[in-house]
């Protein structure tokens, strides 16, 4: 299973990318990872949230693969539910780390 | 009072809308209320502006309009929200206060007058909303949050990660550029999305500029041209988050990449990420004025600037294109300079030359 991760927009525009494969990732990793995915109900998320656009806020763009079926969650960061926050804020910091 | 002849003439609706907020008293009554008015008339007039705002649909809250101070003052408030997201945060600086042992507090409220500043000695201005809106700023917003923008009421402003992104108020153009969302929000209300919303990102960096333009007194051939110098930090290779200059050109980063920005129309980005990468596009808008503020010469801020802000005031709406820009600037250069005047002239060659007419 694979999870595509992009941020975009905010002030400087420049988006933060992460490709994540569960089959490298530690046991605690993965099972933390799960864990955020479950929290917050991925799967049954919408694929967009209508909200309007506003000025130098992040746009988030979630896709996983490779599972029993694909998703996408498109969503700005003023729309993002409370449940999937976590899971955002650990896709950051990942990507952070790759850096 | 060319602002209200041009208004009546292209857009009798705007001039309706901005004279008469709530459509029973004039507005201008409403203000005399609010500044010389007793407490009751100050609370009724105040509870009539809130209503038609929201009816409007425009400012969500007119709740930081103050009793103590009369409008067409500057009145900046600086909060610490000390690394939560919960807004406004702890008041740290108000008007008038001393500095700040804080780096940002003072960066956020230098920048901030900074901006008033221009907007009212140059445009006269009354503050973002051209009501005497109090500025109200939070620094520190968020863990190691890269990013800063405007809410619809106020700036907030992110420390960085510290690894490649210094914190947001180290750049008065970045400042500024949050503030000239809200006079858009008062003014034109340009969508964020797609073309409007890369002409939003322009104008707020077009003012951006031209405020920091103003605080070092240079023309347009001393001015560097970017937005955002300082926000990037040593390990990153590059001077700044864009170029009006030379978009495409501001960084070009193992990490981060490259320099996004098209500077001809034929290059637009035409994907979603971005909003519609408004933040990508605005870039072609930006290197016309760029284009039109060298050719004319002097001060950006006094002609180019000038023809820019009235055209977001008076001609631009939420969905106005590259093309309607083009149109209201070199209108507005005709109005305010002659028709085939050299300003008329400049403005025109700067939307041809970045292929927008």
């Amino acid at each position: 299973m694979q999870v595509l991760f992009e941020r975009s927009g905010g002030f400087a525009g420049i988006p933060l990318t992460l490709t994540i494969d569960f089959a490298n990732l530690s046991p605690d990793e993965a099972t933390q990872l799960n864990r955020l995915i479950e929290q917050a109900d991925f799967f049954n998320l919408p694929a967009t949230t209508p909200s309007a656009a506003k000025p130098d806020r992040f746009q988030y763009r979630v896709t996983i693969e490779g599972g029993d079926r694909p998703h996408t969650v498109s969503v700005g960061e003023t729309a993002a539910p409370d449940t999937l926050k976590p899971l955002l804020n650990w896709l950051v910091e990942s990507a952070r780390k790759q850096k | 009072m060319l602002h209200q002849r041009l208004q009546e003439w292209i857009h009798p609706q705007k001039q309706i809308q901005r004279r008469c907020i709530c459509c029973i008293l004039p507005p201008q009554m409403l203000d005399n209320l609010i500044q010389y008015g007793d407490e009751k008339n100050r609370e009724w007039a105040l509870t009539t502006l809130r209503i038609s705002e929201r009816f409007r649909g425009k400012r969500r809250a007119v709740g930081n309009v103050s009793f103590a101070i009369s409008p067409g003052q500057k009145r900046r408030t600086i909060y610490d929200a000390k690394t939560s997201t919960s807004l406004p945060g702890v008041l740290v600086r108000g008007e008038g206060d001393p500095p700040s042992a804080d780096q940002a507090v003072n960066e956020a409220y230098d920048g901030a007058g900074a901006t008033y500043d221009l907007f009212r000695d140059v445009y006269e201005r009354n503050s973002v909303d051209d009501r005497g809106l109090r500025l109200d700023a939070t620094v520190h917003y968020g863990l190691r949050y890269e990013n800063a923008f405007w809410d619809g009421n106020q700036m907030i402003y992110g420390d960085g990660d510290g690894q490649l992104f210094n914190r947001f108020t180290l750049a008065i153009d970045v400042i500024a550029h949050e503030l000239a969302h809200g006079v858009n929000q008062h003014e034109a209300d340009l969508d964020y999305q797609n073309e409007p919303g890369a002409l939003n990102e322009s104008f707020a960096d077009v003012f951006g500029t031209l405020v920091k333009q103003r605080s070092l007194n240079q023309t347009v051939d001393q001015a560097d041209w970017l937005i955002g110098v300082g926000i990037l930090t040593s390990r990153v290779q590059g001077q700044a988050l864009r170029s009006l200059k030379a978009p495409g050109t501001a960084y070009d980063d193992r990490i981060l990449g490259k320099d996004p920005q098209p500077s001809h129309y034929a290059n637009r980005y035409q994907g979603t990420s971005d909003d519609g990468g408004v933040h990508i596009n605005s870039g072609i808008a930006n290197h016309a004025f760029y284009l039109a503020a060298m050719a004319i010469g002097g001060y950006a801020w006094e002609k180019a600037g000038r023809i820019w802000y009235f055209a977001l005031r008076d001609i631009l709406r939420s969905k106005s294109t590259f093309q309607d820009a083009a149109n209201a600037t070199i209108l507005i250069a005709e109005q305010l300079y002659g028709s085939h005047s050299d300003e008329q002239k400049a403005v025109r060659s700067a939307w041809q030359q970045v292929g927008v007419i």
